[in-house]
């Protein structure tokens, strides 16, 4: 059933109807809202939101998985990902050989994540915050080292996590939630994402 | 308007030359005002009255086609969504659809309803970035708020759908990027119900509301002949009683199969203008029922071409299912071919119904890695001839009760 | 003989203080209340109270970041402080000692018709014979607006003469519906006398019940004076930058944005006295304290309560075109205000009396 158009008209008032239930109308509503606000701003830092985590975020290598096939490298719209060799024991063939690995520079990504869809062992994932402060600019280009663990993240340690929830009358109403960052374990996985 | 050379000047070819009226005074509303946008207009004004307007655009050049000739396939996908980052899956769809014609595929089903349903959330925000915009011009700064506070509930599901606000970078060759999660065709539902309640109070206090009727009716009309002469498109021309949408015309995607309306208003003012982006909103939220209605029924198969999925390893599928801990659920993996992927040599065209009109981009290829030649037709484009030719005659503070109402994007313009 | 001690001393210079320097009522009007200081801080309240009211329909929160427990209240000392010790740029084109001059005779002259109003009944607190006080207050009150035109012209901006020009076309529009309102209730009571139009709403019933069309027209000029929006014609940002005020900064900017506030508020006090009754119910009693300190309040929490209305309409309203706004003043509020006199009078004729 393909679309139909249909001819509509602008709503018409009488004169005195549209001066004075117009402007009853729209003073009602300004009262209205002044005695019942709805408000949604966020106190940010004193409250962050917790994203969930099918976020793009930033970028985190798992180094036992990675094959080396500079897919990412190659699939980078912005050129951020580049492969730097390093020497490696390679466990089935025991023996030292330089082996290529990626490394980020945060200065031109553009948090896309055609490089986490594109590796075939699944060897790069998301961590679902992206408010990160660097203090110069070569700070954001990492090495290899600084490119598997997962970023800092300062603004759970002070803040209070909040969510949105989706609402009929309200729109978009900020819950507190309830879990904290700290879940997300120190060794280089993410846990499971939180459900809503 | 006569834009002669006056005879006698000396002037190179292609200069325009015009002679300077003695009661004429110019004022420029520059790049750096708070009610001109990313662009200026000279205007020429005899008392109030404006007698020229002349709008001075390509601030924003980011020589986006010169760009994509050096870049891959793929790659060209967040580049050309940056054009109006607004309706980005809208501005990224025609591009992606030509190619698939050079493919000579074809996305399935559920990729078909599953583009669908980003377009419309995408054109709901879009059309309300533009009320908000339009009411700031006029100074009423609460239907700003609140036009960018329920533009944050459609910004809120894109991003529960895409992983990303704004830059969604969605579709792809062949279908879509992700699944809906679990949770979404209920929060879809919310999300839909508050629209429509909110649309009335909109209407209560801005379209209504007699302050704002005098300032818009009678203001700005394109009639229908005019409106076909400058060749304006999108809302602005639907809103002078042309009939013309791309989804009726030569419908695309999952279009073919739902059901709705496409309005039509004849006054052509910019008071139109503005219930017609209302209206449209009205249809996009019946538009997402339906789609998360029939991908709710539907199983979860048929969101990428078999071209690229039937190969793809065990792993693929585990993480679609949400496998693996901690690589999330219902992502869709790429194959590295996307990387270097060649295209057969052609020549395809596309088009689309951008929030803002249709949007046009032929693409042509001659079968190596990165496309020799794109060509992108945005609808702003299209609209700017207007402030030339429509605004004359008017106040000068018609002019942001005008421009307001065309909904420009500078960047779209000046890709 | 009289022991001549320090603390009979202190006494007597307190009680000179007292009565003749802060409370001598043509000093205590027009610098304490309803004059300077009581304006500046019903100025600062009202413009935190407008960013607040119109945050609280916009789905935000205002002012809060400063101290959240009250609101974001200090907000407005830092914004003034700011203003302070901003740098002030003249331009080298504009008018130097106009560019100057016109917004302090503006601020000075909003405040002038403050002298000429009573703000209670015992006759030894009057700072002018209050016998034609209402015709002298509007006639005050009409000085200060052409610093407007001078401001802009003395700009030397585009921008800035656009919108003195459009200032000027508003003066003389709403000026005679002001006049016409505020001098409606003279046929009813045969006096100018402000102090007895108070007391004739002693009895309850104020002049606003008996006389609404006068009191909505004067609530629209008051509107129209001060650029509150519907009206804000003169600064409007979106078009003009900011109009005659573009070109200043520092401390003569928050003079600006400043007077505009204190010019609605002399406004409002006049409204209270006349439309809403002034110190009524209250009978001031004997001595300075309820006497003169006591009803000068009442006034000041109802000309804010006036105030605070027209700042709430900023979040309702958008703004109207200039020939918009002026045919709604020739053509509609013109012969409103005119059949407000004519009910006055036929008032007057059936002998209805408050």
């Amino acid at each position: 059933m393909p679309a139909k158009p249909e001819i509509k008209k602008v709503p018409r008032a009488t004169f005195l109807g549209r001066a004075i239930a117009g402007n009853i109308g729209a003073l009602t509503l300004g009262v209205k809202y002044f005695f019942d606000p709805n408000r949604i701003t966020l106190l940010y830092p004193h409250e962050y939101i917790k994203l969930k985590q099918g976020y793009r975020g930033y970028i985190v290598l798992i180094f036992d998985k990675c094959i080396s096939c500079e897919s990412c490298a190659r699939i980078c719209p912005a050129k951020a990902m580049k492969m730097v060799s390093v020497n490696v024991k390679d466990k089935k063939l025991n023996k030292v050989m330089k082996k290529k690995y990626p490394v980020i520079n945060y200065n031109r990504c553009i948090f896309c994540g055609l490089c986490v869809d594109v590796c075939p062992t699944e060897a790069l994932y998301h961590v679902p915050y992206h408010d990160l402060v660097y203090l110069n600019m070569n700070d954001m280009i990492l090495n290899l080292e600084q490119f598997q663990e997962q970023p800092e993240f300062v603004t759970s340690k002070e803040g209070v996590p909040v969510t949105y929830v989706f609402d009929e009358k309200r729109g978009l109403v900020k819950v507190r939630a309830d879990e904290s960052v700290k879940q997300e374990g120190q060794t280089g996985q993410a846990s499971g994402g939180e459900n809503k | 308007m006569s834009e002669g050379s006056a005879s006698g000047v000396p002037h190179l070819p292609g200069m325009e030359v015009r002679p300077v009226e003695r009661n004429v005074y110019e004022v420029q509303i520059g790049p750096s005002h708070p009610g001109s946008g990313h662009m200026r207009i000279i205007v020429e004004l005899d008392g109030d009255v404006m007698v020229r307007v002349d709008p001075d655009i390509g601030f924003v050049h980011r020589t986006m086609e010169k760009l994509a000739e050096g870049r891959g396939w793929i790659k060209n996908i967040p580049l050309f969504e940056r054009m109006a980052i607004l309706d980005a899956c809208n501005t990224t769809l025609p591009y992606v659809e030509a190619v698939e014609k050079l493919l000579d595929i074809e996305p399935p089903e559920r990729a078909k309803y599953l583009r669908a349903l980003l377009c419309e959330i995408n054109r709901i925000a879009s059309h309300l970035y533009g009320i908000g915009i339009f009411a700031v011009f006029l100074g009423h700064s609460t239907i700003y708020m609140w036009a960018f506070g329920d533009r944050e509930v459609f910004v809120q599901l894109a991003e529960d759908l895409t992983g990303a606000r704004l830059t969604h970078s969605y579709p792809v060759f062949g279908g879509v990027r992700r699944d809906i999660p679990d949770d979404f065709p209920q929060n879809a539902r919310k999300a839909v119900r508050y629209m429509r309640y909110r649309l009335d109070e909109y209407a209560k206090i801005y379209l209504n509301n007699p302050n704002i009727r005098k300032r818009l009716e009678g203001v700005g009309v394109i009639s229908k002949t005019k409106a076909a002469e400058l060749g304006i498109v999108g809302p602005n021309a639907r809103a002078s009683g042309i009939k013309y949408d791309v989804r009726l015309v030569e419908p695309y995607e999952a279009y073919p199969e739902l059901d709705f309306e496409i309005p039509v208003f004849e006054e052509g003012d910019s008071l139109a203008r503005a219930w017609q982006r209302v209206e449209e909103i009205k249809q996009s939220l019946n538009i997402i029922e339906q789609a998360v209605d029939w991908l709710e029924k539907h199983p979860r198969e048929g969101f990428m071409h078999d071209k690229f999925w039937k190969t793809a390893p065990k792993l693929y599928k585990d993480v679609y299912e949400g496998n693996i801990p901690y690589a999330g659920k219902y992502r869709v993996k790429l194959m590295p071919l996307f990387a270097t992927l060649k295209v057969p040599p052609g020549k395809a065209a596309a088009r689309v119904e951008a929030g803002r009109g249709e949007i046009f981009y032929y693409v042509e290829s001659d079968g190596k890695e990165v496309p020799y030649r794109v060509r992108v037709i945005t609808p702003s484009f299209r609209n700017v001839i207007a402030f030339k030719y429509v605004m004359p005659g008017h106040r000068l503070m018609d002019l942001p009760a005008i421009y307001g109402s065309f909904d420009y994007f500078p960047p779209e313009w000046d890709r | 003989m009289d022991m001549v001690t320090a603390a009979k001393v202190f006494s007597d210079i307190g009680w000179g203080l007292f009565h003749y320097i802060i409370f001598y009522p043509p000093v205590y009007q027009f610098i304490i209340i309803p004059g300077l200081v009581a304006a500046l801080v019903v100025v600062v309240f009202m413009i935190w109270f407008e960013r607040k009211a119109a945050a609280r329909v916009q789905m935000r929160y205002g002012p809060l970041e400063i101290s959240p427990r009250t609101g974001g209240a200090p907000q407005l000392i830092a914004d003034l402080i700011r203003y302070t010790v901003q740098e002030l740029i003249i331009p080298s084109a504009a008018d130097f000692f106009a560019f100057i001059v016109a917004p302090n005779a503006m601020l000075i002259l909003s405040l002038l018709p403050m002298v000429a109003v009573p703000m209670t009944s015992i006759s030894e607190y009057w700072p002018i014979p209050m016998g034609y006080s209402l015709l002298i207050a509007v006639a005050l009150s009409t000085l200060a607006p052409i610093f407007t035109v001078v401001m802009a012209w003395a700009s030397n901006n585009k921008f800035s003469v656009l919108g003195g020009v459009r200032e000027s076309f508003i003066i003389v529009a709403y000026e005679l519906i002001a006049v016409i309102s505020l001098l409606s209730v003279v046929p009813l009571l045969h006096t100018f006398n402000l102090v007895d139009i108070v007391n004739y709403q002693m009895s309850g019933i104020w002049l606003g019940l008996l006389n609404p069309i006068a009191l909505l027209d004067l609530f629209i000029a008051i509107l129209m004076s001060t650029s509150g929006f519907p009206f804000e014609i003169p600064d409007s940002e979106t078009e003009l930058v900011a109009g005659p005020f573009t070109e200043y900064s520092g401390l003569i900017y928050g003079i600006n944005m400043g007077g505009g506030y204190i010019r609605r508020w002399a406004f409002s006090v006049l409204m209270t006295l006349v439309f809403l009754g002034g110190w009524a119910p209250y009978r001031p009693g004997p001595g300075i304290l309820l006497g003169y300190f006591v009803p000068s309040l009442i006034v000041v929490v109802k000309a804010t309560i006036v105030m605070a209305i027209m700042s709430f309409l900023r979040a309702v309203y958008g703004r109207y075109r200039l020939d918009q706004a002026l045919s709604l003043a020739w053509e509609v509020l013109i012969p409103l205000a005119f059949a407000a006199f004519g009910i006055s009078v036929a008032e007057a004729f059936f002998g209805v009396h408050p």
